[in-house]
This record gives C-alpha cells, sequence and structure tokens, in this order.
C-alpha cells in the first residue's frame, strides 16, 4: 500500500480543486439553499494568515497523571514542504508563478528576525542555493530531498508533511506523524550522548500551563526543512514551545533554532496548526483519516499504518 | 526398623516450619500475581520488551550457521507445517536469504517478527489501544482495544491490522489484512497476504510477557500452528529507545551539507 503520498502530483492536486471547484459550483446553482462545505477541506493551504496564541493557564480537560489532553488529529494550516520561508509560494525553480502576491500569502516560516529569512552564514547559504538550482534535477545525490527517499520528516518539516496524531502517555507525548515518529520524554532531564544523531533528535519537554515546553538535541542535521533545501547541523539546539489554544482547536509550534556551525544567530520558527475531527469531511493532505467500525454509534477515528515503501526515489527521477 | 528411624523422624519435624514457609511463600506468590501493573484493571505492558530467545534466526530447530547462533526453536511440534510448494520457496528464501531478508534492508519487520526481533520495542498503553514503537525502523503498530473490528476494506499493510480484546487477563488479538513483503526469520520462513495472526500476550510476572501466536495462512501452511516466546522488561537505569531507521543508511553520508573544505 502506498503509504506516503510521494506521488501526490501537484498537476493531481489542481486538478481535484478544480474538479471540486467546478461541483461545488455547479452544487451551488442548483440548491443554492445548501451552505457551502466548510472552506477547511479544499486543500493543503487552508489559510493565509493565523492567530498569536498565548502562554498562560491551561483551562481545558487534563489527562489523570495531570497533562493538558491535546490528543487527537492535527495538521498544519499554512502548507507543505514546498518552500520554507514562502510556504504559499511553490517550489523555486518550478517555473510556475505563484498566483497571489509575496503579501497576500502566509509568512515566512521564519518569524524573527522580520526579513522571514533563515540568518545562515555565507557557506551554507551557498549550500541552499545549490540545493535550489539542482532541486528538479539532483544529478547528484546530495540534491535529492531526503524525504521523496522514505526518510523520517525530522524537525521541523514532519510538522507540515500531511497531517499527524498526538497520543500521551504518562510521561510522554507521542507524535505519530506521516513519515517518522517522535517520543517526548517528559520524565528526563538529559540528552542522549553526544556522539549519537538522529533524524528526529532526541526530546525532553514538559508542560507550562497550555504550553508543552520541549528542548532538542542529537539531530543529525539529515532532514532539510524542506524542498527549498534549509537545514541545521548535528551540533543545532531546537527549543520548541507549543502551544495550545484553551478551546484546544489550534495550537502554534514556536521554536528558536540555534547553530553556530550553520547560521549566525538563532531564529524563531512559527508554524500554526488546527486540529481535524469527526466534524470534518477527509482531507486527502491533511486528515487522511477513517472511522473505525463497531457496533456503538458514536464516531470513532482512526489512522492508517505510516510505512514509507514505495517512491522511492528522487523528486525528479535525476539521481541514480 | 521404622521406615521413619529417629533421626529421619526428628529431620521431618524439622522440615515442618520450613514447609510451612514454603506455603505462604506460595500463597505470596500467588498475591503476588495481582502485583502486576494495571490500567483500569486491565493488564498494563507499557515499557521496554525483548526476547533472548534466537527465533528471530530461525523459528524452526537449527544448528549455529555463519550468520545465526543455534536455537531449539518456538514452533509448537518444532517444525512449520508447508504446503509442498511453499517449501520450496521456503528453501530458496533461505538460499538467497543474505539479500533476501526484508531485515537486513532495513524494512518494516511485521508481525509476529517484531515481537521476537533482538531488539527492544516500547509499549506505550491507553484504555483504547496498545502502541508498539518497535527500536528497528521505528515503526509504529497500534492495537485497537476499543471493541472495534477490522475494516471492511482489505488494505495490505506491514503490521497487519490488529484488534485486541481482553480474555481475563490476557490480551487477544486478532490481526490480518497483511501484505506479503514480510518474513517470519531470517532463515526464509515466509507468509503470503492471506496471513492471519492470532496472538496472546499474558504476564507471568510483572517483568515476564509470554507472547504466543497461532499463524494461519491457507496459501502457504497447511494448518495453523503455534508458536511461543518469553517476552523480558527491561530495566537497566535511564533506559531508552534510540530511533534506528536503518533503511536510511544507505544514503546517510549526502546529508546534511557540509563546508567544502570538510
Amino acid at each position: 500500500m502506498n503509504q506516503l503520498k510521494f506521488n501526490f502530483k501537484p498537476a493531481a492536486i489542481v486538478m481535484i480543486g478544480a474538479l471540486s471547484l467546478l461541483s461545488l459550483h455547479g452544487f451551488a446553482e442548483d440548491k443554492k439553499t445548501e451552505p457551502a462545505p466548510p472552506p477547511t477541506n479544499s486543500g493543503i493551504n487552508q489559510e493565509s494568515t493565523f492567530p498569536q496564541i498565548a502562554s498562560g493557564k491551561w483551562t481545558g480537560p487534563f489527562l489523570p497523571d495531570g497533562q493538558p489532553d491535546v490528543q487527537g488529529f492535527w495538521s498544519n494550516t499554512i502548507a507543505n514542504h514546498n518552500n520554507f520561508t514562502d510556504p504559499q509560494g511553490g517550489i523555486p525553480g518550478s517555473g510556475r508563478a505563484p498566483k497571489t502576491p509575496r503579501e497576500q500569502r502566509a509568512p515566512s516560516r521564519v518569524s524573527d528576525p522580520a526579513s522571514g529569512e533563515v540568518p545562515f552564514q555565507p557557506w551554507a547559504l551557498e549550500k541552499v542555493k545549490e540545493f535550489q538550482a539542482h532541486f528538479h534535477d539532483p544529478v547528484e545525490q546530495q540534491w535529492v530531498e531526503p524525504l521523496a527517499r522514505c526518510a523520517p520528516g525530522g524537525v521541523p518539516k514532519s510538522f507540515y508533511w500531511h497531517g499527524y496524531e498526538i497520543r500521551q502517555y504518562p510521561g510522554y507525548v507521542f507524535f505519530y506523524f506521516n513519515s517518522g515518529t517522535r517520543l517526548i520524554h517528559l520524565n528526563k532531564k538529559n540528552h542522549l550522548p553526544d556522539n549519537i544523531k538522529l533524524w528526529n533528535g532526541d526530546s525532553y519537554g514538559h508542560w507550562e500551563g497550555n504550553t508543552l515546553v520541549v528542548d532538542v538535541k542529537n539531530h543529525n542535521g539529515k532532514a532539510l526543512f524542506g524542498r527549498t533545501g534549509e537545514f541545521i547541523s548535528e551540533n543545532g539546539h531546537i527549543q520548541e514551545r507549543f502551544i495550545f489554544s484553551p478551546d484546544r482547536k489550534r495550537f502554534n509550534y514556536v521554536a528558536v533554532f540555534t547553530d553556530p556551525t550553520v547560521y549566525t544567530k538563532p531564529f524563531t520558527v512559527t508554524i500554526p496548526a488546527r486540529r481535524w475531527t469527526e466534524n470534518d469531511e477527509p482531507n486527502g493532505w491533511h486528515f487522511e483519516v477513517g472511522q473505525a467500525k463497531h457496533k456503538g454509534k458514536n464516531v470513532i477515528l482512526e489512522g492508517e499504518e505510516r510505512i514509507c515503501a514505495e517512491n522511492n526515489a528522487a523528486f525528479g527521477m535525476g539521481a541514480q | 526398623m521404622s521406615v521413619f528411624s529417629q533421626p529421619l523422624a526428628r529431620k521431618f519435624r524439622q522440615l515442618i516450619p520450613a514447609a510451612v514457609v514454603s506455603l505462604a511463600f506460595i500463597a505470596g506468590t500467588a498475591i503476588a500475581k495481582d502485583d502486576i501493573p494495571r490500567l483500569k484493571g486491565k493488564p498494563d505492558f507499557s515499557g521496554f520488551w525483548q526476547t533472548t530467545s534466537a527465533a528471530n534466526y530461525d523459528l524452526e530447530p537449527h544448528s549455529n550457521r555463519v550468520d545465526a547462533p543455534p536455537g531449539p526453536g518456538i514452533v509448537e511440534g518444532q517444525f512449520i507445517p508447508y504446503l509442498p510448494q511453499a517449501l520450496e520457496q521456503k528453501k530458496k528464501n533461505f538460499e538467497d536469504r543474505a539479500k533476501a531478508d526484508p531485515a537486513t534492508k532495513g524494512w518494516t519487520l511485521g508481525t509476529p517478527r517484531g515481537i521476537y526481533y533482538p531488539a527492544p520495542f516500547q509499549i506505550l498503553q491507553r484504555p483504547q489501544d496498545v502502541t508498539i514503537l518497535f527500536q528497528f525502523g521505528h515503526s509504529v503498530r497500534t492495537i485497537h482495544t476499543n471493541g472495534t473490528d477490522h475494516p471492511e476494506e482489505s488494505l495490505d499493510t506491514w503490521l497487519g491490522d490488529s484488534r485486541g480484546h481482553w480474555e481475563g487477563d490476557t490480551l487477544v488479538v486478532d490481526v490480518k489484512n497483511f501484505n506479503d513483503k514480510t518474513w517470519l526469520d531470517s532463515a526464509g520462513n515466509f507468509h503470503s497476504d492471506a496471513f492471519h495472526v492470532v496472538e496472546r500476550w499474558k504476564f507471568l510476572d510483572k517483568n515476564t510477557i509470554e507472547y504466543k501466536a497461532t499463524l494461519e495462512d491457507p496459501q502457504v501452511f497447511s494448518r495453523p500452528f503455534d508458536i511461543s516466546v518469553i517476552l523480558h522488561r527491561h530495566r537497566e537505569k535511564n533506559f531508552q529507545l534510540i530511533e534506528d531507521y536503518r533503511f536510511t543508511l544507505d544514503y546517510d553520508q549526502y546529508y546534511p551539507p557540509k563546508p567544502d573544505n570538510k
């Protein structure tokens, strides 16, 4: 089974989007009294602006072990991993210009500095430009986006690669991503020995009211941030804050990235996310979740197995 | 002379207190059975588990070989009841195992192999499901324990679709909807996509699980057969899984970017 939608071809997305718009259009003309489906089910880009969420007291339900209960299905609201700093701007070099001016598109995921750019050291910026120049023609191995080879999405890309599930246990917050899995340890205060390097890094954290505060080290630096090639190295340090809204409908991921070998200074990444529930229509990208078969009348949601085994080839199929 | 000669009778009397102590110990053990961790009344398997068995190298009894230690096997009745054609395939798999074993490529081990592969896995448990996080491949298997059934649509999966229920303190799991890409061990024992597994998970004590499974596949086996392994809890200080995405090792060297002179 094709677990990951790597062959989710942009043309097909456009086609599906166009067809659904056409059918909606026809539908609206025929039955004007029917309410239009919510706009949240119409593709990957759900919104271009999003609210700030303040850190503070958690007023929602708690789990027996005292954690705020944030379990369920989530996905980012603005875009996939095509472009890290211009999330709705498409893949650079694709030959397809964005349809809207920059100010109408979602802001850069780099929320600080104000330029929206990653403060790369000159050598690292050169590498990123090289990657972008060769993305559609990856004649060398390092220009293949590793996710296209079934590699785990890593930090932070996993937060904008399809929807994902959060499960919570005493001592753990478990992120079940489309490609890869992250376990946040709540009962430890030390990272693994420095020589151990991991696709998702090593994470420990704690709750401060509505905010899950997580410290991440031990990256292997290999996951890249998207099809635009931004990266962190093995020496990177990421300090994450998952700030959940009291109504449990949204959270903002706000993280400070530090790496003296790649960046000139720390910078902040912000990724908005929303919850998907049984009240939402399935969405082939954000919400690939079905209803479990059972005798009761209540809806029980469940996701599919996430194992990448197919489409194990580069974007552009250029590298051998 | 009486069989209970004087000295022996004296010794027997001396044994009585010891027997009382033993009985108390047995009774204590019976009480200790309830010492197993529980979650909402059901056994809680949360923790890190691993077998010491050599089952992964061959489910059947086997001598040592260059790529495996010997082992007595874990199949009830010792040998897998293959259909004739399937046995030929198994022999071919064995010959080709260095390249054909999915585990050597870092692919998901499947069910039940992931349970007795010689690497730890972590169980994370909620009332509605049991999540198994395997260190090997960092893959995730969910056993639904919320009264739900297999989906109508038969989707092929690597780890199978797992629906569990409790029979007393035993977790009984029905697993189907498999693909045919996983093996049962590194000796080439295999199954088709008609594979069906029924697992039984039971605490022997709080640090030991008895894992039994009935394996059925009308395309490969002439009848269902049973396997059984013991799983031990990892209790080392600060033990944790270390993600092992070994299928990425082939292209590991190309990332991340490095300065040109390094």
